[in-house]
């Protein structure tokens, strides 16, 4: 068993050092590994509907709002305790950590081992775990995952420079790695504009004087049919660029948007990545009707997936998703990567070889489209400026990019 | 809940718990309406936006108390307020 963190003896310690807390990063690692911890939610209804804590392995949850442990305690800790017989460790946890800190406390008042998450689902939502893709002495590779919505942006370092894909809202979270690790941006990349979480290119192009990249097509609103107010150069179908010792092909792939493009990167050992954003997930794909015009654009994802990324990308190359629908579609090191030829015979989705039935399953498999995400396209080309609450208010909650079932 | 013109309400006492953050407004208002005689109103006003779902799921759990009415107001900084009238039941 790796995992120490969340067992009963490692609460105790917590509590014997004086810590009735744990940070999100401590959770997020704790449920990397199946654990016996009970998630206690103490959130009310419609928050705890709208989305809650998930990981690789999600532990069993109870959702008690905090209210009931005011109105009759002993009621709602004897809830609690049925369920942690065997003196389970319990995660409090509420929207910013005061009313699940306040629970926490009455629980243990009565002897039971629990635990605040700090911050509550504010710090939940806003954690973007980073881990390495790979480390070789010409080139690095990072996964920067923002957990709590399944959005996976991708950094390229080699030779002192950089290239960040797809750069979620937390721009300096970018820049605190490259610091890390001595390396200066250049690059920023777009492969779409998105419709589900805002950019980080613009803001990260002002901050540093690295050119922000995205493809015209997406530089045009879908529905409000107006073009872009903010700087970036324009990307196209073969444009290639250099990275230290990493080359990067522009690949245009239309469908889910018209101007979505991949960025294949090969390296100098031979390998290749390819970033696909909402193109290629390592479960389904990305859908066509987040501009309005899913049966136009089904039939565009077709032929960009079984004849531009067939005839384009190497079989061997690791696609690079923007996304995920469960942290299940991680490999045993957390990363959401697979090589292109295991994706065609595992992503279920794929199996099609017929045009006009894809195109059925596309149509039929559509979930709801969160009606802020016309707002967030947006201010991702600039025709909007949200306050900080307001962009938290039109992130909240996790993608719906993917087909459904 | 039953949507009420706020104006028309008669508040029996007025707790102020500006800058109080989850869960004290809620806990405030739960004592304060302790010490209310049954019938009572009492007024909340609360910047914490949480406030506003945190007291309607109250007055669910709750089995003294039944929320009359929320609004929202500006106040001369241009801070929201989150108003909310709570009458004491049993």
């Amino acid at each position: 068993m790796e995992s120490v963190l969340l067992t009963v003896d490692a609460v105790a310690d917590l509590q014997a050092t004086g810590h009735g807390e744990i940070f999100v990063q401590e959770l997020f690692a704790a449920l990397q590994h199946p654990s016996n911890l009970l998630l206690l939610d103490v959130r009310n209804d419609e928050e705890f509907r709208l989305w809650r804590i998930e990981g690789r392995y999600t532990p069993e949850t109870l959702h008690l709002p905090y209210f009931f442990f005011l109105e009759d305690e002993d009621n709602a800790v004897a809830q609690v305790k049925e369920r942690i017989q065997d003196r389970r460790p319990v995660v409090v946890v509420c929207a910013k950590g005061g009313a699940s800190g306040y629970v926490a406390e009455r629980l243990r008042a009565h002897g039971v081992r629990a635990i605040n998450l700090a911050g509550g689902m504010v710090e939940w939502g806003d954690f973007y775990d980073v881990r390495a893709v790979a480390q070789q002495p010409d080139y690095r590779i990072y996964q920067v995952d923002r957990v709590a919505r399944g959005c996976v942006s991708w950094v390229f370092i080699s030779r002192g420079e950089a290239a960040v894909v797809d750069p979620l809202r937390f721009g300096e979270r970018y820049l605190k790695l490259l610091k890390q690790q001595g390396a200066q941006l250049k690059l920023l990349l777009d492969t779409h504009a998105h419709a589900d979480h805002i950019s980080s290119g613009p803001e990260l192009a002002q901050m540093t004087g690295a050119a922000y990249h995205l493809h015209p097509y997406d530089a045009i609103h879908p529905f409000d049919m107006l073009p872009a107010r903010m700087q970036y150069e324009m990307l196209h179908d073969g444009q290639r660029f250099t990275l230290g010792a990493l080359q990067i092909e522009v690949i245009h792939t239309p469908g889910h948007t018209l101007g979505q493009v991949n960025f294949l990167v090969t390296t100098p050992d031979g390998e290749a990545f390819c970033c696909t954003g909402d193109n290629l997930f390592i479960e389904s794909f990305g859908r066509p009707d987040l501009g309005g015009q899913g049966e136009r654009w089904a039939p565009v994802v077709y032929d960009t997936i079984f004849g531009v990324m067939k005839r384009r990308v190497p079989a061997r190359a690791w696609i690079l998703p923007g996304h995920y629908a469960s942290p299940a579609e991680a490999n045993p090191d957390g990363l959401y990567m697979k090589r292109l030829e295991d994706l065609w015979r595992e992503n279920r989705s794929l199996h099609f070889t017929d045009k006009e039935r894809f195109v059925e399953f596309v149509l039929s498999h559509l979930p709801y489209m969160p009606p802020q995400y016309m707002e967030i396209k947006r201010v991702n080309i600039g025709l909007s400026n949200p306050s900080l609450d307001e962009a938290d208010e039109l992130e909240l909650g996790k993608n719906i990019c993917a087909l459904s079932g | 809940m039953a949507s009420i013109e706020t104006a028309t309400i008669q508040v029996d006492q007025e707790l102020d718990v500006r800058g109080l953050n989850c869960p004290m407004p809620l806990v405030k208002a739960r004592q304060a309406i302790l010490k209310l005689d049954v019938g009572r109103i009492l007024k909340v006003i609360s910047t914490d936006r949480g406030s506003v779902k945190d007291f309607q799921g109250w007055a669910k759990a709750a089995n003294n108390v039944t929320l009359l009415a929320q609004s929202e107001e500006t106040d001369s900084g241009g801070k929201t307020l989150y108003l909310h009238y709570v009458q004491r039941t049993k």
